[in-house]
């Protein structure tokens, strides 16, 4: 675990880089709505790691899962900034349901998001890191299956249940 | 929620998701039986499933687009008073933070105040070691660097402050292309005497790059941050950078491999940094490329302790050694220290045009210039002496070509051999401009070899292998040995 902490430090300057590129085109995207082809640049560097250099990661899981946890730590550290930076203590919050209404146009608390993932790490990490590959690393359904070596049937099944968990977690409706 | 309550949730949730939507309820509860609870946190997340539609299916970063692209600074702070400081204007942002003019009111001076962004500062260790090292830093006096006033904390907020340098970084300059020599030569003694002062009390910088170098007004050369530079997670290079193609990459292309992997770094990994600053500001380009695949596929080479190959040579050979020295990938095979570094630099200064390149390795490069000259001299005289057994005008008309490809390639290469020796700054240029004669004139030379061994075959036998076997040696030379001294010479990557 050492190990893996280590090459998340050193992935991050290049991961925080790839982010600001994403987030940019994401941002000059021409039609709201359509959704990002998450083949990310991170792939791309990875695939060519791997033809010059095969095993300086164990895999591609390995990668990639290395890579979804920087961004996530990069995403919510900038998130934990912000709310500092605007109050008092109140984090900028749109509910989900505000959110949809206003055309798919979600702003999620990445903060609460980030807490509730660490809940369900507790009772499912499998579901937890599915989440943080698919979310936090832009991986496609397939990708993902391959990252963490189960079919991609499985992966949509765990997604479909885990994302109703953590949409009702941040909703803060209390479990039933 | 235990593992196993909600693998036994998982199970119900799928199987009623299969269901028509009108028969789940009846479904669920047939399913669990008097498990309440269990109906209950199914049929609820359900209909958050339901809700919340395409929930998450937006990757983060286009979810969090603009938290990423805010580099956490919009709050100005002109015109603000912090302290005894009075904030006049913002003169720059960089990965720490934003950094504004402002007036000491104590001492009626104006200094560079630097805002830390909170990513610094929240973690108290982090923190820690970052007032530790701006003591230190405090202490040093150079020319050459920047110096650090003071650390102060202010109602929570850490602010750096520094002596106000105004002037164009190397950034900007860069974007006019590469320095000119004499500037170059100029600059990279001033950054390296910085280096070598700062070494000299154990301060390391860890992050040089052009935006950290300001050219002032008056020519002074200023680099900045010294000892208190950090670049790991959230600190970026400036704002705009990314959002264009194919510009210059952000601090990860200057880091030595040792840093990049997170391992200790000292002095020496500001020589490899000192080596990508000094090639970026001889060519315009930054030595890895300019997409970050192919900087992290090199610096991954480095990591691995491979010694990245150069695209090409620069067009100083002294300086060409000393970055290559520079940009080695272990800390140990590069200068011994920054005075090291710096004596050569000053010794290229003194003597541009004589600075020896290979030593050893461009010797054996001019070695090969000159026999493979001598035997490409030696050819028209045979050819001479077998023309009479070849038919007319055969024999003159082989003789004539072989004369003058053999006077084209001698020319040449005894023309570079004597650059090598006299002008070894303008070699790489001129082997660049004649090569592809050489080449021409050699691979022809061989041909006619080649027809004269088999036009004289059967009559003359053993002289026909000699001229085959010399052609052999003439191709072979030039497909095989000359690429290896020439990069051996380092003129050519």
């Amino acid at each position: 675990m050492e190990d893996d902490r280590q090459s998340v430090d050193s992935l991050l300057p290049i991961v925080y880089q790839e982010l600001r590129r994403l987030a940019a085109s994401y941002i000059r995207r021409e039609r709201p709505g359509q959704t990002l082809q998450p083949t990310a640049l991170v792939h791309e560097a990875y695939l060519r790691l791997m033809k010059d250099k095969p095993g300086r990661w164990q895999n591609r899981a390995h990668f990639c899962a290395i890579a979804a946890h920087s961004m996530r730590q990069i995403l919510i550290e900038r998130a934990r900034a912000r709310g500092a930076q605007k109050r008092g203590g109140v984090r900028h919050r749109v509910t989900l349901d505000e959110a949809l209404v206003a055309g798919g146009e979600r702003s999620i608390d990445l903060v609460a998001l980030d807490e509730a993932l660490e809940r369900l790490a507790a009772f499912d990490p499998e579901q937890a890191r599915l989440v943080e590959l698919r979310f936090f690393g832009g991986l496609t359904v397939e990708e993902t299956a391959e990252a963490m070596n189960i079919s991609p049937a499985t992966v949509k099944r765990h997604w479909a249940v885990a994302c109703a968990w953590l949409a009702r977690e941040l909703q803060g409706s209390p479990p039933a | 929620m235990n593992p196993a309550r909600w693998k036994q949730i998982n199970d119900l949730f799928h199987a009623a998701l299969e269901r028509d939507p009108a028969t789940r309820d009846a479904f669920l509860r047939g399913a669990a039986g008097s498990d309440e609870a269990l109906v209950r946190e199914v049929r609820s997340l359900l209909a958050s499933h339901r809700r919340s539609g395409e929930f998450l299916d937006q990757p983060a970063w286009g979810v969090a687009a603009d938290l990423i692209l805010d580099d956490g600074a919009a709050l100005s702070l002109v015109g603000r008073r912090i302290g005894t400081y009075v904030v006049v204007e913002e003169i720059g942002r960089g990965g720490m933070g934003v950094v504004y003019a402002a007036e000491d009111a104590r001492l009626g001076r104006t200094v560079a105040l630097k805002a830390l962004t909170p990513e610094y500062t929240r973690d108290p260790t982090r923190r820690e070691r970052l007032i530790r090292e701006a003591r230190a830093a405090a202490a040093l006096s150079h020319p050459a660097i920047a110096t650090i006033f003071a650390l102060e904390e202010i109602d929570g907020h850490l602010y750096i402050t520094s002596e106000l340098v105004r002037g164009r970084t190397l950034r900007d300059e860069l974007r006019d292309g590469p320095l000119p020599p004499a500037q170059l030569q100029a600059a990279l003694v001033a950054i390296a005497e910085a280096l070598a002062a700062a070494h000299q009390r154990g301060i390391v910088h860890r992050d040089l790059k052009p935006e950290n170098i300001i050219r002032r007004d008056d020519g002074q050369i200023k680099v900045l941050d010294f000892g208190i530079a950090r670049s790991p997670t959230a600190s970026s290079p400036t704002a705009t950078k990314l959002t264009q193609a194919g510009v210059a990459l952000g601090t990860p292309g200057y880091m030595a491999p040792e840093q990049f992997s997170g391992a200790d770094v000292d002095a020496r990994a500001d020589q490899f940094a000192f080596g990508v600053l000094a090639w970026e500001l001889a060519t315009g380009e930054h030595p890895f490329g300019t997409d970050p695949a192919s900087v992290i596929a090199r610096m991954t080479e480095l990591m691995e302790g491979k010694t990245a190959g150069l695209s090409r040579a620069l067009p100083l050979p002294g300086l060409d050694r000393i970055v290559r020295r520079c940009l080695r990938a272990a800390p140990a095979e590069r200068y011994a220290s920054a005075e090291a570094l710096l004596a050569d630099l000053r010794a290229l200064e003194s003597s541009p045009a004589r600075q020896p390149m290979g030593g050893d390795t461009l010797w054996w490069w001019q070695f090969h210039q000159v026999a493979i000259a001598v035997i490409d001299a030696l050819m028209p005289i045979a050819m001479w002496a077998i023309r009479r057994w070849i038919d007319r005008p055969y024999g003159s008309i082989l003789f004539l070509i072989a004369l003058a490809v053999a006077t084209i390639s001698v020319t040449l290469r005894l023309n570079l051999y004597f650059t090598s020796r006299v002008h070894p700054s303008m070699l790489v240029e001129q082997r660049n401009r004649s090569f592809s004669a050489i080449v021409i004139a050699d691979v022809l030379l061989g041909v006619l070899l080649l027809v004269a061994a088999s036009l004289i075959a059967g009559e003359h036998d053993e002289l026909s292998a000699l001229f085959l076997s010399v052609a052999v040696v003439v191709l072979a030379s030039l497909g095989l040995i000359e690429p290896a001294t020439t990069r051996a010479a380092g003129l050519k990557a």
